[in-house]
């Protein structure tokens, strides 16, 4: 045995040699505790908050397009595949977070509009079938399913219904995250929304335009995607820009610190500028266009993951806590 | 409690809690009323409610502190000083309540002309003989003091004194009866006389001023006065104060003072026997007051009535009824209560012709109080030891002393409903179990609810309580295993022919189970233990109703007197009652003696037997019914008239008048001055603990001459003014943690998880110690870590001189095992006794703190340990002189 | 109507009887054995498995004389909302407003889905961690641990107000288990009334900053079905001055994504509506 036992303090980590000053620092509230509790969310539903996104704009940019021309169904016809995908995929990614995930039925038991994320599961319900149905009649199309059953999903039947609830799929989310008691997502219940829509807008058309450029389709088509991300995505930089002096104080979790380093490098500066950028250049390679496409897709996750963790910081702050924003 | 007991014959609290409702003023000093006794403090609240004005006097803030209206800080162990000073400010303005006093106490009783008080003597009475002082587990100190017992003479080894001094003048008077004369104390009731006794006591206090109480307690003068405001302005005929208090006033080598002094004051403030004020001792442990009342104390019978002692020359019968026997007042009758008891125990192997078999009692030979007895088995003197339901090693004083004179048994019986620190002393830290020969037996034991039974609360209340549940697995009930123990005895002895075997052979036994079950497990009718409790007629067996049925002829048996009428027959048990009205509830529970509530309620009704005030009524002298009537059961003969005269030399209480509330004292009345019932002095005077930091401030003599020290090597002292230890150290509870069984259970120990030190801020950064550092405390005897709690709530004190004193605390509540662990204080206390009740001083010493752990615990203790002999010249008027600490 | 909590803190010892009592009959483990040198506060807030939560704030009131302190205790509990934000995001309706206009959640429905966690604007709800198991059986007799307990982590944890308790006429644990009427169980309207009483008699004995919490409220949570007395302002309990109803940013955040989907739609309409090929 030592003659002292090792005089720093126990697994509270508290006392001799933390460099504590003796006279502690006046606290804030009550012992500096957090008074509201931490979202528990971690990568799947950010994962979901992403990917919905996207799914969701395929949809509404399968109506944005139509099915006009062979050129407009190629786009359309991959937007559709997109969702339906994505439909597949998202419930999974969504269910594995619950607590209880063999409940997930639970939350069809009610119909609640004053509950955002029970409105999205029904949202999420009827898109999947749309996009399920719009799936089918594409397949019949393309000669994978038989011919009469395009009647199951014609395109006119589908891009719009698939078009509105994609756009709501995709707005949700931001509307989920505002009405809670988090200070950084309340405080952003006008722009959240709005701007996470636009990177969805944003995600999907990138996705659409590379998706274009691998099968070496029509590139009058890809430059119009382009343009409708660079639009959306210069919306994304404008409302994001405005947030943060909107914001102030309750956005520091989300614009300063390491969740601000985060975004401003991966989802301002590459996601958004970069992209821009890239697009710009006065080069014809499908290299240039995949990789722009990759950059605003990363800089989509990334916006999802910071608002998530920022929202988490933002639960710690007592201060922003005490008088919550409007 | 014999503070309480030589001033108004009886040990117990006064009063009970849900009285306090009706204070107009609440002194809670000496308790931390709010954390140790929370459901009993509802009441406190309700009174406060009700305007009521609580005052908290105490070395911390505390949670009762935090809801008082005064709180007023103090130094551990000056308590004598501040109730001093109140008692000099009382008598010299006057505003105590006279008629009162003048009525109900001996205050113009004349102090014998040879009495020298501490004022003479510099802090000694006279009479001091001193001793050797070398103490050793040979003390005898046989006296008990709840039955007012005053005869026995400490014929010992260490130093005392010879309180023969300590008593009235007496003239001759005519008998009652007119033939010849009779010796009574004389009496002046202008009080013009100096020797009077309320002259003495204002000489007595005189130098206890508001200037003392800054400079000895640290309590700032004008918290002094808006508390003797707030007492007196509470006091009289239209209004009542109670106190509170617990062992914040009793452990102390001079404990038994502290409870003295407030006695004194509550008596000259008029509030002793009246609704709202009285007494409250607040008993610790759930059934602590069933456990005095039926001892588990070395020197007392159940009942109050002493052991026999060897010093006392209590061979026979005869000398022991002659020395406990009073003349006059209540305990005249202890021949009743006395034999009956032997009956009880002896059934009809007890007669006349055997003296009621009174020599197969043990007879005292010593000191053999829990420090004695661990010296002593430290030294090799004692074999075995049975430990039950006590945890010595964690809450003990002197913990590794204690720990290591178990390793000097030869086995050891530990009786828990956990494994403890003490069961578990041979695996302790720094000590290797192949080392320890003690053989020690664990009995795992049924707790509360996993059986039925009474309890005595701090209301003297029993209560009975049915099994909620089977205890598990192989636990069995205290009961059961003591029960089992005297049959096997029984069965072991049945065919001796060996005298001193008869003890057991006509030991009544038969407490067999009516129900086949039970019997089958071998628990014992806990009724029927009841029953020989409570008495019955020995012809018959019919249960007695009340103790005034007892005969000194045998004819009928009890258990325990005090407690007679709980069971008035075989269908009733008292303690079962649960009818509640909002205040006396006297059908509630079962309250001894005879189910009074407020003892000495006659005082509540002026000396012609009136309500002092309408307001505040409680019980009177009916004079259409000739009887004393009121809400509660009168504490006084019902039939006697308060304009019956006193009967010099008549016996009992024929000897009291009917203005004389205070029946178990010789002549009735309050004891201001006590006639030589205590082994300390006649009046409280204060001393300072063994261990201070300050020189006595108002004597030469430094600690009290009488305390009873061990100086050796593993039991060393502070001492006074130790440079190396500088601060003051007391102990305490906290709410959450009780001993081991709150440790053991996760919703408790989460709530306080670990042994924390309260120290203040200015200390802290003095220190260089932060809010929950480790730290480590430390006495000449050792040291403990603990997590440090910097605090506000904690403050320096100055005291005289600009001395600036910091006061350190530590919960006592923890140990090694359970959740919740950490060092127990009971490692820096050394054992030091206070000579009337042989308790520990737990409550001040001295320490120092560091910052950081302690070293892991090695053997710190030599086995053989070294006595540390005293300077000579006892006692030394030199405190610094007299207490050079031990190695 | 309905029923609900008093809290006075004026009459609170920080015993903990009610932390205690809570935890016993709801079965709720120990949340570990953490010193944390804050007071006498070792369990710092309320939680999935602390369901009343005794706080203690230690102030110097006065700086010329520090043996002046004051200690304020508050027994903090789930508000029992009248607009209650846990309950308006649950999405599986596992949170309800049961017969006693109290906030309770169906331990049997919820799916740990965590919306109503950062959804209540005093921090009380949280998730169980899988390991634990809560009390959910309504039987009062014969009632064990073992029968009591079954393993529900994973799912919201919060004061039931101990419904299962009131159904069979109990008081809730907490209630019966406070020795000085601190904490007050009954009829919110009449515990209002006392409280209305109880304040002005103590701002009558000159108690500073004696008010209360939860009543006559124009936040859009509303009034609080468990409200407090208190003396000092609402941070130094960590409660919020100005609690908001989530719900309320519904509306426009809505209708931002409306509006930006809309923008979105008409420039791609724009963008992608010019020339046929042939
Ligand atoms: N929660 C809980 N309750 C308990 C117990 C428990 O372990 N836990 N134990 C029970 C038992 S066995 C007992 S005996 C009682 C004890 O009940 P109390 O005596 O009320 O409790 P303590 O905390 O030992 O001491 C009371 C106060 O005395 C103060 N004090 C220390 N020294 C002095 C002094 O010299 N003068 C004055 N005026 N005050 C001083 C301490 O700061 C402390 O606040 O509690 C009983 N109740
Ligand atoms: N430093 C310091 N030391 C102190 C004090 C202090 O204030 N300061 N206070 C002193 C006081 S007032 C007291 S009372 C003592 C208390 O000292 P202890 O009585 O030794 O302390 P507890 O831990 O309460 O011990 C009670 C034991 O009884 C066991 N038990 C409970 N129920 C039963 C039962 O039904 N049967 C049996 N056989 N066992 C049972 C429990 O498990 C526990 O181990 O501590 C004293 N020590
Ligand atoms: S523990 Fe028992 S005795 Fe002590 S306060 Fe609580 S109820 Fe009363
Ligand atoms: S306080 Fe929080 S958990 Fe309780 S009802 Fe209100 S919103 Fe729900
Ligand atoms: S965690 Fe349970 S209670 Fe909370 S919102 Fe989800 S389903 Fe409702
Ligand atoms: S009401 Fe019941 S569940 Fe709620 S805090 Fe009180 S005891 Fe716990
Ligand atoms: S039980 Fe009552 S007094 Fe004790 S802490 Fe809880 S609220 Fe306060
Ligand atoms: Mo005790």
């Amino acid at each position: 045995m030592t003659a002292l036992r090792d005089i720093s303090p126990d697994a509270s980590g508290r006392g001799v040699g933390d460099g504590a000053p003796l006279v502690p620092a006046a606290v804030v509230g009550y012992y500096d505790q957090p008074l509201l509790k931490r979202p528990h969310w971690e990568a799947s539903v950010k994962i979901y908050l992403f990917l919905g996104g996207i799914m969701g704009c395929s949809g509404l940019l399968a109506m944005i397009v139509g099915d006009g021309d062979p050129e407009r169904a190629r786009v359309a016809r991959n937007a559709r595949y997109t969702s339906i995908v994505l439909a597949t995929v998202c419930p999974p990614v969504l269910i594995s977070h619950l607590g209880r995930p063999e409940r997930f039925l639970n939350m069809m038991r009610v119909f609640k509009t004053k509950s955002v994320m029970n409105m999205g599961v029904w949202g999420l319900l009827a898109f999947s079938g749309v996009a399920g149905a719009g799936a089918v009649g594409q397949l019949a199309r393309d000669g994978f399913l038989p011919r009469w059953m395009r009647i199951l999903g014609p395109t006119w039947a589908v891009n719009v219904p698939l078009g509105l609830l994609g756009a709501f799929i995709s707005g949700y989310t931001g509307v989920l995250l505002s009405a809670t008691a988090i200070p950084v997502w309340g405080v952003g219940k006008r722009h959240i929304p709005a701007f996470s829509l636009c990177s969805g807008v944003a995600g999907a058309s990138s996705l659409a335009s590379a998706l274009l450029v691998l099968q070496g389709g029509s590139e009058r088509m890809q430059h119009k995607l382009v343009a409708l991300e660079r639009v959306a995505a210069t919306a994304e930089f404008a409302l994001l820009q405005h947030f943060r002096a909107y914001a102030g104080d309750f956005g520091t979790p989300m614009f300063a610190g390491k969740q601000g380093k985060r975004l401003s490098t991966w989802t301002m500066a590459i996601g958004i500028l970069g992209a821009t950028a890239i697009e710009a250049l006065p080069v014809r390679s499908k290299w240039k266009s995949l990789l722009s496409a990759a950059m605003t897709l990363t800089g989509g996750y990334v916006l999802r993951d910071v608002l998530i963790e920022a929202g988490k910081d933002s639960a710690d702050d007592p201060k922003a806590a005490f008088r919550q924003p409007e | 409690m014999p503070g309480l007991g030589t001033t108004f014959g009886r040990g117990g609290a006064t009063t009970f809690v849900q009285d306090l409702e009706n204070a107009d003023c609440i002194l809670i000093e000496g308790s931390n009323f709010a954390e140790c006794h929370p459901v009993a403090f509802r009441f406190v609240m309700k009174a406060k409610e009700r305007g009521a004005t609580i005052i908290h006097v105490d070395p911390r803030f505390t949670r009762t502190s935090a809801v008082a209206d005064i709180y007023a800080p103090i130094r551990s162990g000056s308590d004598i000083v501040f109730l001093g000073a109140l008692i000099s400010h009382v008598l010299e303005s006057g505003k105590y309540f006279r008629e009162y006093v003048d009525a109900f106490t001996n205050a113009d009783y004349l102090v014998r002309e040879d009495f020298k008080d501490t004022e003479d003597l510099d802090g000694i009475f006279s009479g001091w003989e001193a001793g050797e002082n070398l103490n050793d587990s040979s003390i005898l100190n046989a006296g008990t003091t709840n039955s007012g017992d005053a005869s026995a003479i400490d014929g010992n080894k260490h130093s005392a004194y010879n309180r023969e001094t300590w008593a009235f003048e007496l003239e001759e008077v005519p008998r009652y009866d007119g033939n010849g004369t009779v010796k009574v104390p004389k009496r002046d009731p202008s009080q013009q006389n100096p020797r009077c006794v309320i002259n003495v006591l204002k000489r007595h206090f005189a130098r206890y001023t508001p200037e003392m109480v800054e400079d000895v307690c640290g309590t700032p003068r004008e918290k002094f006065f808006q508390i003797a405001e707030a007492l007196t302005k509470n006091s009289g005929r239209e209004r009542t104060t109670a106190f509170a208090y617990a062992v914040g006033w009793t452990q102390h080598s001079v404990g038994v003072q502290y409870i003295r002094t407030a006695a004194i004051l509550q008596t000259l403030l008029g509030n002793m026997g009246r609704p709202g004020g009285g007494i409250m001792a607040l008993r610790g442990h759930a059934n602590i007051q069933g456990a005095t009342d039926i001892p588990t104390l070395f020197d007392l019978l159940p009942g109050y009535m002493p052991m026999p002692a060897v010093a006392r020359k209590e061979q026979t019968l005869a000398e022991y009824l002659g020395t406990n026997t009073k003349p006059t007042g209540w305990w005249a009758n202890t021949p009743k209560y006395f034999i009956s008891l032997l009956k009880a125990w002896y059934g009809e192997h007890a007669t006349a012709e055997n003296d009621f078999c009174y020599d197969y009692l043990p007879q005292l030979t010593g000191n053999h109080s829990m420090m004695s007895t661990t010296i002593a088995m430290k030294d090799d003197e004692v074999e075995g030891y049975f430990v039950i339901g006590q945890n010595p090693s964690a809450s003990g004083m002197n913990g590794e002393l204690t720990s290591d004179a178990f390793e000097h048994l030869k086995w050891m019986v530990n009786i828990d409903a956990y494994e403890t620190e003490t069961a578990s002393f041979w695996k302790r830290e720094g000590t290797d179990p192949t080392t320890v020969a003690t053989e020690c037996f664990y009995l795992p034991s049924a707790v509360v609810l996993e059986k039925e039974g009474t309890m005595v609360n701090t209301n003297r209340m029993l209560q009975w309580h049915d099994k909620a549940i089977e205890p598990p697995g192989d636990t069995v009930t205290d009961a059961w295993i003591f029960y089992t123990l005297g049959k096997m005895f029984k069965a072991h002895y049945a065919d001796s022919t060996d005298p001193k075997d008869r003890p057991i052979q006509h030991m009544t036994w038969d407490y067999e189970h009516p129900d086949a079950h039970e019997r089958a497990k071998g628990e014992p009718s806990i009724h029927r233990i009841m029953k020989e409790i409570n008495g019955y007629s020995v012809a018959d067996g019919t249960q007695l109703k009340t103790f005034t049925e007892l005969k000194d002829d045998g004819s009928t048996a009890c258990g325990a007197w005090i407690y007679t009428g709980v069971a008035p027959d075989d269908t009733k048990l008292m303690s079962r009652n649960r009818k509640a009205d909002d205040w006396v509830s006297l059908e509630w529970g079962f309250s001894w003696p005879a189910n009074r509530r407020i003892l000495y309620n006659r005082a509540s009704a002026d000396a012609a037997g009136k309500p002092w005030s309408e307001r505040k009524k409680y019980i009177w002298w009916d004079e259409a019914q000739a009887k004393w009537t009121g809400v509660d059961v009168p504490d006084f003969p019902v039939g006697k008239a308060p304009n019956t005269p006193a009967k010099p030399g008549a016996s009992g209480m024929d000897a009291h008048g009917g203005a004389s509330p205070f029946m178990l004292n010789l002549d009735g009345q309050a004891q201001l001055f006590t006639a030589g019932l205590l082994k300390d002095g006649p009046m409280p005077t204060h001393y300072e603990a063994v261990a201070s930091p300050v020189k006595n401030a108002l004597y030469g003599q430094q600690n009290n001459p009488v305390a009873m020290e061990w100086r050796r090597s593993d039991n060393a002292y502070n001492g006074t003014d130790n440079p190396d230890y500088p601060y003051v150290l007391t102990s305490y509870r906290v709410t959450e943690m009780s001993g081991i069984m709150t440790r053991y259970i996760p919703w408790l120990a989460e709530l306080q998880p670990a042994a924390f030190a309260e120290l203040d801020p200015e200390l802290a950064v003095e220190k260089h110690i932060r809010n929950g550092d480790w730290v480590t405390i430390s006495t000449a005897l050792g040291e403990i870590e603990a997590r440090a709690l910097v605090s506000g709530r904690l403050q320096p004190l100055r005291l005289g001189k600009g001395r600036r004193i910091h006061q350190i605390g530590i919960p006592y509540n923890y140990g090694t095992m359970g959740h919740a662990t950490g060092d127990s204080p009971s490692n820096l206390i050394p054992f030091v006794m206070d000579p009337n009740v042989s308790i520990h001083e737990a409550k001040s010493g001295t320490c120092n703190i560091r910052l950081g752990r302690r070293p892991t615990r090695t053997r710190t203790v030599v086995d053989e340990a070294v006595p540390q002999h005293k300077p000579e010249g006892q006692p030394s008027l030199h405190g610094a002189q007299r207490d050079t600490p031990g190695a | 109507m309905g029923n609900g909590f008093f809290t006075d803190t004026t009459l609170c010892i920080g015993c903990k009887a009610c932390e205690v009592a809570c935890k016993q009959w709801n079965q709720l483990p120990s949340d570990g054995y953490e010193f944390t040198a804050n007071s006498y506060d070792n369990t710092m807030a309320l939680g999935a498995t602390t369901w009343r939560h005794v706080a203690f704030v230690e102030q110097p009131v006065d700086e010329h004389d520090p043996t002046v302190n004051r200690w304020l205790m508050m027994s903090d509990v789930c508000k029992h909302c009248t607009n209650a934000g846990c309950l308006e995001a649950c999405p599986t309706g596992a949170i309800m407003r049961n017969e006693f206009d109290d906030v309770f959640i169906q331990p049997d429905i919820c799916n740990g889905c965590g919306y109503c966690v950062p959804s209540c604007p005093f921090g009380v709800v949280d998730l169980i961690p899988h390991q634990h198991g809560i009390a959910t059986t309504f039987a009062t007799d014969g009632r064990t641990n073992d029968d009591a307990v079954q393993s529900h982590g994973g799912i919201a944890g919060k004061c039931t107000l101990c419904y299962d308790r009131q159904k069979v006429g109990f008081d809730p644990a907490c209630a019966k288990a406070c020795p000085t009427e601190s904490i007050q169980f009954g009829d919110v309207d009449e515990l209002k009334d006392r409280a209305r009483k109880r304040v002005e008699q103590l701002q009558a004995r000159g108690v500073a900053g004696a008010r209360l919490y939860g009543v006559d409220e124009t936040t859009s949570v509303g009034d609080l079905n468990a409200f407090f007395l208190l003396t000092d302002t609402p941070d130094k309990y960590n409660l919020p001055e100005r609690p908001v109803l989530p719900s309320t940013r519904q509306r426009p955040g809505y209708t931002s994504a409306a509006l930006a989907a809309g923008a979105l739609a008409l420039a791609g309409f724009a963008i992608f509506a010019n020339g046929k090929t042939e």
